[in-house]
């Protein structure tokens, strides 16, 4: 749903704060889709929708690894568009499912928009090269990127939630078998844990069974 | 008289959290790193613009590092220009260091602890725990490590100068990145297996989640792909049944 006035214009400057937290800005993880969503699900009235919500985009990020000069999905303003829309609905596996394709999509626009931004910002601090620069220039040309940086999270944000708000409202794109919805995307985040794995190298693969085992005995007694 | 006063010393670790606003694809964080230890600078030389100009332009070219441990090299430069070492030998100080930094902070930070530390908040939220648990734990435990981070680099920076190459050797960072891969894998499991309990209601669908986890454990980093795929392979044909029903 299309969150009201006041909850958009936060949802949206909360976009452009995990932009600049994502890479520009202190690198707090604020950026993180499982704070990011669960937070902008809180902005919009519903948390527990946001950290549902944050819990998978946050599967799906964990093997993404900014390393150099990678290019990457963006995951902090998609989040935050995805939660801030998802919130209003009642829940259903049906509506899980468009939002989490529409925040992939959303993340992929996201790292082609911090592309743009770096080669901006070749202009914006050009190489010094053997030319002397004026202190006070390089700071405020600095700053003026990380301006620019936030902007575009809040751009972002605030597009992405009013676009797939009114996907939801009008009820576009929604499976009317829930069932199918619950099982693809339990499926898809068993899949990315299992991913996640590879990130800590296949000699730890009697720890990976030892969770495992943990979690089986958890579902016999509590499940 | 030195210029790393209390005061330098708070800025330079205050504006290393912004070290990486102006990342570009020509100097990465080279704008950032000057702005960092502009405060040492002005102070080092107050009333010589040229000089100050000259020493901008210096550590305005190319430079990278891990974000967080950029004030290793911000400490160490701070050093050694206020001892008066040579630009050149400081130019190259900083070539040598670039690389170790970025190294050892994307194996410790970026490939182990953030992934365990957001699996820790996945398996607390996979577990029933509300919201206002599971994400402050992610962030606290998370930051802990981070701002660590930022304080010792610069102080071993500002304490050790050129010599900072030891420092980095003789730190825990190794067995720190064993141990929160270790925390990782085990995260792993244990969220793979609640992901599979909780979407599940019944020994098919038991057998499709944990078939889906073997899954994602054979593709690897190649996931992203597949989950793309299933989610919109599931989504279109649903909904051609849906219209042609």
């Amino acid at each position: 749903m299309i969150p009201e006035a006041g909850a958009l214009v936060l949802l949206a400057l909360f976009g452009g704060l995990v932009a600049v937290d994502g890479t520009s800005l202190g690198q707090f993880m604020l950026s993180r889709p499982v704070v990011a969503a669960t937070l902008a699900g809180w902005i919009a009235g519903s948390p527990e929708h946001g950290a549902l919500l944050g819990l998978m985009l946050e599967a799906f990020q964990l093997t993404i690894l900014p390393v150099g000069a990678a290019r990457y999905p963006e995951g902090g303003p998609a989040a935050v568009a995805a939660a801030g829309a998802y919130a209003g609905t009642s829940h259903s596996y049906s509506a899980l499912l468009v939002v989490l394709i529409f925040a992939l999509a959303l993340e992929r626009v996201g790292g082609a928009s911090v592309e743009r931004l770096r080669q901006l910002n070749v202009r914006l601090c050009p190489p010094p090269g053997r030319t002397s620069v004026r202190s006070g220039r390089l700071e405020r040309r600095h700053l003026l990127a990380l301006g620019v940086d936030f902007a575009r999270g809040t751009a972002l944000a605030g597009a992405g939630t009013l676009l797939l708000g009114w996907v939801l409202q009008e009820g576009f794109f929604l499976l009317p078998h829930g069932t199918v919805a619950r099982l693809a995307l339990g499926a898809v985040l068993a899949a990315s844990l299992g991913a996640v794995f590879r990130l800590f190298g296949r000699d730890r693969l009697p720890l990976l069974a030892a969770g495992a085992g943990v979690g089986v005995l958890v579902l016999v007694l509590f499940g | 008289m030195s210029a790393l006063t209390p005061g330098t010393r708070r800025a330079l670790l205050l504006r290393s959290f912004a070290v990486q606003g102006s990342w570009n694809y020509q100097t990465l964080i080279g704008t950032g790193f000057a702005f960092v230890l502009l405060p040492v600078l002005r102070r080092l030389h107050q009333g010589d613009e040229a000089a100050l100009r000259a020493a901008v332009a210096r550590h305005a070219e190319l430079f990278n590092s891990h974000p967080y441990l950029v004030t290793v090299a911000a400490g160490a430069v701070a050093r050694l220009e206020d001892d008066g070492v040579p630009p050149e030998t400081v130019t190259r100080f900083k070539n040598a260091l670039r690389g170790s930094l970025g190294a050892i902070g994307d194996r410790l930070v970026w490939q182990a602890w953030r992934p365990a530390c957001a699996l820790l908040a996945i398996v607390l939220l996979l577990l029933g725990a509300p919201w206002w648990v599971a994400v402050p734990a992610f962030l606290l435990v998370y930051n802990a490590l981070h701002l660590w981070l930022r304080a010792w680099g610069l102080r071993v920076g500002l304490r050790d100068g050129l010599a900072v190459g030891k420092a980095l050797r003789e730190a825990p960072f190794e067995r720190m990145g064993e141990r929160a891969s270790d925390a990782g894998a085990f995260l792993a499991g244990l969220a793979g297996i609640l992901a599979v309990g909780d979407a599940s209601r019944g020994p098919a669908e038991y057998a499709l989640g944990a078939a889906a986890l073997a899954a994602g454990l054979w593709l690897g980093l190649r996931v992203r792909l597949a989950v793309w795929a299933v989610l919109v392979v599931v989504w279109a044909v649903d909904t051609l049944v849906v219209a042609t029903s």
